[in-house]
C-alpha cells in the first residue's frame, strides 16, 4: 500500500482453513462441460455422456459434502475454507477513496457458511435434476442434441459454483454472467423453435439491465471500499461508515447514501436475475425450455443469485435504509402481483414460473425487513418443493404427450402415482401448512416483516411494513389458491385427454413448448395444431399417461422428502417446544449463518419471549389462512368437475379475467413504452447511418471512381499514345535499314569488299 | 627467269577471278573453289616476294596457308554437306535466314 493510503484494511481472514480441494468443486463440472461438449458429437453411445455429467457433478456434490462435514467441526466464528488459485489480475494504481490502490483479484474459491450451503443445494439439485434428465430428455438421446444439453448443464453448475464460491465480487460477477450465458442457451436450446430462440433473447437482454445496475454498484463498491474480497469489504466496512463524508467523484454526501446508491444498484442486477418487478417479465417466458432446465436454472438455483449476492453483501445494505426499504417494497409487490398472474394460466409450467417470482419475491421481503436468514432459509425451502413441483409438472408433461395445457389434463393420481404424492406434499409445502418446510420459511419472513412495524408492541414501526406484510399475506392466499387449483386441475377428476371430454373443458392443443420436433409441424407460438392427444408420431402415444420411469420420478420423490423435512432446520425461538420435543432444536440454520451478518450494534443474545401475537399470526396463517384458500380452491374446481363457478365468475367478470389471464398486459406495455420507441430511435439511427455514414462512404466512393475514371482516360490516349508514337516511329523508320538485310552472304561480302577497295584506293592515291 | 611483275600480274588475274567467282558464283561448291583460288594467289604472292627479296619466310607462310586452307576446305565441305542434308540444297541464294 502506498503511503498515502489513509485506509488500513482490517485483516480478517484470520480464521479461515487453506484447502487443496476445493477447486475441483467448481472444476470437475467444467471438465465435464469440455470433454462432452467437445467430444459428445462423435460418442455414439449417450450412457458415455450421462456417465460423465452425471459422474462430474456427482463427485462435486461429494467433495461439497466432504468440506461441509470439515465446515461443521470448525469453530463458529472460524467457518471459512479458502483456496487461493492463482492471481487473476492486477488493478493496481487505480485512485480509489482511499489512495492508489495496489488490489490484485485473486481467482480464488472461499468455502463459508453461507457459500457452503449454497453449493451444497447447487451441486445436490443440479445431481437430481442431471439424473431426471436422463429420462426426460431420453428423446434428445437419438438425434444428437443430448450431448449438447448435458454440457450445457454442467456449465451451468460449474458457472453457479463459481458465483457461489467466489472470494470476491469479479469472481461472483464472472459466475454471475456466466450463468445469464447458460440460461440463454438452455431457454433456446431448441433454437430451431422461433419462440424458444425469441424467449432465450429475451431473457439475456433482460438480464443485461440488471447486470448493467449490478457493475455500477461493485464498481461504487470498488471505488469507496478499495477492494472486491468479501473478507476486506466486511473488516473495513465500520470504518468506512463511521466517515463524516465520502466525496467521489467531485460529490459529497454521508456513507450512508452511498450505501443506499450501491444497494439500489446491485438490487437492480438482484432484480433482474431473480425475476423482480420491473425485470421479472423474462421468467416466465424462459419456460420455452427443457423442464429440467426451468427446475434447475429457473426454479432452484439461478434465480436465488441475487437473494445469494444481496446476503452476501449484507454488511453494506444493513447500512442502506433506503436500498433495504426498496427491496422490500420491490419484494412484496412482486411477491403479490405475479402469484395473483397465477391464479388465471392454464399452462401448468406458467403457473409454476408465476409462482416462482412470486416466492422470490417472499424471499426479498424477507431480506428487505432485515431478515437475512429467513428470507435465505426460504431460498433453500424453496429450492425443494419448487424443483419437485417443477420436475413433477415435467414427468406430467411427458406422460401426457407433451402437453402443458392443464385443462387437457386430469385424472394423472390414478396413473402417476409417485409424482402425485412427491408434487402433493410440495403443494403443501409451498401454501405453507404445518409442518412441512414452506410454514417455517415463509412464515418467519411474513412476521418479520410483521414485526418491523409492530415494533415490540408499539406498532409504531415503518408503515411500508404493514402495507408488504399485507400484500405477503394475500400473496400467501392466492399461492396456497392456485397450487390447489394446479393439482385438481392435473390430477383429480377424470381424465380429459384421449377424446373423453364430458364438460367440454379440453382446448386445442398448443403441445409446442417441450421437445416435440416429431413432425408436427407446429412453427408458430399462435397457431393451434390439433386436438390432444390425437395420433402422434410415437408408438407409445395413444393410450392414456403412465407413471414415468424410476429415474425421472426418484429425484422428484427425494426433493419431496426435502420440502418436507428441511423446515426442522430453522424451528423459529417461538416454537421452542417443538425443538425440544423432537430434540432438534431451534434456529440452527439463522445460527449457523449469524457469524457471516454483519451487527451494526452488538448482537442481544438474551431470550425474549414471544409475543402472543406472533403465535395469533402463525396459528391463522396455518389453520385458516392457508387451509381456507385451499378448500375455495376445492369449492370451485374439485367439488364441481365442471368447473362452472369459475366459469360464472369469468361471465360475470369478463375484464378482470382478461386482465389477469394477460398477465396485465405488462409485456405490452414493455412493448409499447419501450421496445417500439427503442425501434423507432434504433431506425432512426438507422436511416442516419443509410443516408449520412454510408452516404458519405459512397460518395467518397464515387469522387474516387471519377478520378479513376480521369486517370483511366489520361492512361488510355496521354501515356499509350506517347508510347505508340514511339513505337510508330521505330517501326516506320527501321523498314529503311530493313531492306539492307537481303540475307544473302554474297551481299555482305561484296560490300566487304567494296569497303576493302575504297581503303585501298583511300590508301594509294590520297 | 621470270620478272616479279609478271609473276604479280598472275597472282592479281587469280585473284580477280576467285574474288568474282566468289561474289557472282551461286553454287556454294564453287564458291569454295574460288576462295581457294584466292589463297593460291596469295601464296603465289608470298612465294614470288620471298624469292626476290632471298627470304624463305614467305615460303614458310605459303606451307602455313596451304595447311590453313586444306582444313578450310575440311570444314567448309563439310558445312555445305551439312547444309545439303538440311536444306536439299547448295545455292546460296536459298540460304537467306538473314533477311531484316
Amino acid at each position: 500500500m502506498t503511503a498515502d493510503m489513509t485506509l488500513v484494511h482490517a485483516a480478517t481472514t484470520a480464521a479461515s482453513q487453506p484447502s487443496t480441494l476445493l477447486w475441483l468443486i467448481p472444476f470437475l463440472p467444467l471438465f465435464g462441460f469440455l470433454i462432452n461438449g467437445l467430444s459428445g458429437k462423435k460418442l455414439r453411445n449417450t450412457k458415455v455422456v450421462d456417465f460423465i455429467a452425471l459422474g462430474s457433478v456427482g463427485a462435486a456434490f461429494l467433495l461439497t459434502l466432504y468440506h461441509f462435514i470439515q465446515l461443521v467441526g470448525l469453530p463458529a466464528d472460524g467457518r471459512s475454507i479458502h483456496q487461493s488459485l492463482w492471481t487473476w489480475f492486477d488493478v493496481g494504481g487505480a485512485r480509489v477513496l482511499g489512495g492508489l490502490s495496489t488490489y490484485k483479484i485473486e481467482w480464488a474459491y472461499k468455502f463459508d457458511a453461507l457459500s457452503g450451503a449454497m453449493a451444497l443445494l447447487v451441486t445436490g439439485a443440479g445431481f437430481l435434476i442431471h439424473l431426471f434428465s436422463t429420462g426426460y430428455m431420453a428423446e434428445e438421446r437419438n438425434d444428437g442434441r443430448y450431448y449438447r444439453f448435458m454440457a450445457y448443464l454442467n456449465l451451468f453448475v460449474f458457472s453457479m459454483l463459481n458465483l457461489v464460491l467466489g472470494a470476491n465480487i469479479m469472481m461472483m460477477f464472472l459466475g454471475w454472467e456466466g450463468v445469464g450465458l447458460c440460461s440463454y442457451l438452455l431457454i433456446g436450446f431448441y433454437f430451431d423453435k422461433e419462440y424458444a430462440a425469441i424467449a432465450g433473447k429475451k431473457a439475456f437482454v433482460t438480464n443485461r439491465i440488471g447486470d448493467f445496475g449490478f457493475m455500477i454498484g461493485f464498481f461504487l463498491i470498488f471505488m469507496v471500499f478499495g477492494s472486491l474480497d468479501y473478507d476486506t469489504l466486511m473488516g473495513s466496512v465500520r470504518e468506512i461508515s463511521s466517515l463524516k463524508s465520502i466525496t467521489l467523484f467531485g460529490i459529497t454526501h454521508t456513507p450512508t447514501w452511498w450505501f443506499n446508491l450501491i444497494g439500489c444498484c446491485l438490487f437492480v442486477g438482484a432484480a433482474g436475475k431473480s425475476a423482480q418487478i420491473p425485470l421479472y417479465v423474462w421468467l416466465p417466458d424462459a419456460m420455452a425450455g427443457p423442464t429440467p432446465v426451468s427446475a434447475l436454472i429457473h426454479a432452484a438455483t439461478m434465480v436465488t443469485s441475487g437473494l445469494y449476492m444481496i446476503t452476501r453483501l449484507n454488511f453494506i445494505y444493513v447500512q442502506a435504509p433506503v436500498a433495504l426499504a426498496v427491496v422490500l417494497f420491490v419484494g412484496a409487490l412482486t411477491a403479490f402481483v405475479a402469484a395473483s398472474m397465477g391464479l388465471a394460466q392454464y399452462d401448468i409450467k406458467k403457473v409454476l414460473a408465476y409462482s416462482t417470482v412470486s416466492q422470490l419475491g417472499f424471499m426479498f421481503m424477507g431480506l428487505g425487513a432485515g431478515a437475512f436468514t429467513a428470507g435465505m432459509f426460504h431460498v433453500f425451502t424453496h429450492a425443494a418443493f419448487k424443483a419437485c413441483l417443477f420436475l413433477g409438472s415435467g414427468s406430467v408433461i411427458m406422460a401426457c404427450h407433451h402437453e402443458q395445457d392443464m385443462r387437457n389434463m386430469g385424472g394423472l393420481r390414478k396413473h402417476m402415482p409417485w409424482t402425485f404424492l412427491s408434487m402433493g406434499l410440495a403443494t403443501l409445502a409451498i401454501a405453507g401448512i404445518f409442518p412441512f418446510s414452506g410454514f417455517f420459511s415463509k412464515d418467519e419472513i411474513l412476521w418479520k416483516v410483521f414485526e418491523g412495524w409492530y415494533h415490540h408492541g408499539a406498532y409504531d414501526g415503518p408503515a411500508l411494513n404493514l402495507v408488504a406484510w399485507i400484500l405477503g399475506m394475500l400473496g400467501a392466499f392466492m399461492t396456497a389458491f392456485y397450487m390447489t387449483r394446479l393439482m385438481i386441475m392435473t390430477f383429480y377428476g377424470d381424465y380429459r385427454g384421449a377424446g373423453h371430454d364430458p364438460y367440454h373443458l379440453t382446448v386445442p392443443s398448443e403441445a409446442h413448448h417441450a421437445a416435440d420436433d416429431h413432425g408436427h409441424g407446429h412453427d408458430d407460438h399462435g397457431q393451434h395444431g390439433h386436438v390432444a392427444p390425437v395420433a402422434h408420431g410415437h408408438s407409445d402415444h395413444g393410450h392414456g399417461p403412465t407413471e414415468v420411469p424410476w429415474n425421472m420420478w426418484l429425484p422428484v420423490f427425494i426433493f419431496a422428502v426435502f420440502a418436507v423435512v428441511l423446515g426442522f432446520l430453522n424451528l423459529p425461538q417461538s416454537l421452542e417446544w417443538l425443538g425440544k420435543v423432537s430434540g432438534i432444536g431451534n434456529d440452527h440454520f439463522s445460527k449457523w449463518l449469524e457469524p457471516l451478518l454483519y451487527q451494526v450494534t452488538a448482537p442481544e443474545h438474551g431470550h425474549h419471549a414471544a409475543p402472543i401475537i406472533e403465535y395469533a399470526l402463525m396459528g391463522w396463517a396455518t389453520l385458516i389462512w392457508a387451509p381456507g384458500a385451499i378448500l375455495l380452491a376445492v369449492w370451485i374446481y374439485g367439488m364441481d368437475p365442471s368447473w362452472s363457478k369459475a366459469r360464472a365468475f369469468v361471465t360475470r367478470f369478463p375484464k378482470v379475467f382478461e386482465w389477469v389471464n394477460a398477465k396485465y398486459y405488462v409485456d405490452e406495455f414493455y412493448e409499447w413504452a419501450i421496445i417500439e420507441p427503442l425501434k423507432r430511435f434504433s431506425a432512426q439511427l438507422w436511416s442516419f447511418d443509410t443516408w449520412v455514414v454510408d452516404g458519405m462512404v459512397n460518395g467518397a466512393a464515387r469522387v474516387t471512381l471519377l478520378w479513376a475514371e480521369l486517370m483511366h482516360w489520361v492512361d488510355e490516349y496521354l501515356v499509350d499514345g506517347a508510347v505508340d508514337l514511339t513505337e510508330y516511329i521505330v517501326q516506320e523508320t527501321s523498314g529503311v535499314f530493313r531492306g539492307l538485310q537481303s540475307g544473302r552472304v554474297q551481299h555482305y561480302a561484296f560490300v566487304m569488299f567494296l569497303g576493302f577497295l575504297v581503303f585501298a584506293v583511300v590508301k594509294f592515291f590520297v | 627467269m621470270v620478272s616479279l611483275n609478271s609473276v604479280l600480274l598472275i597472282s592479281f588475274l587469280l585473284f580477280s577471278i576467285g574474288i568474282i567467282g566468289v561474289l557472282i558464283r551461286r553454287n556454294a561448291l564453287v564458291i569454295l573453289m574460288c576462295v581457294e583460288l584466292m589463297l593460291n594467289a596469295a601464296n603465289l604472292n608470298f612465294i614470288a616476294f620471298a624469292r626476290h627479296s632471298g627470304s624463305v619466310s614467305g615460303q614458310a607462310f605459303a606451307l602455313l596457308v596451304m595447311g590453313f586452307a586444306a582444313a578450310e576446305v575440311a570444314v567448309g565441305l563439310a558445312l555445305v554437306v551439312a547444309l545439303y542434308r538440311k536444306r536439299d540444297t547448295v545455292q546460296v541464294d536459298d540460304i537467306n535466314l538473314l533477311k531484316g
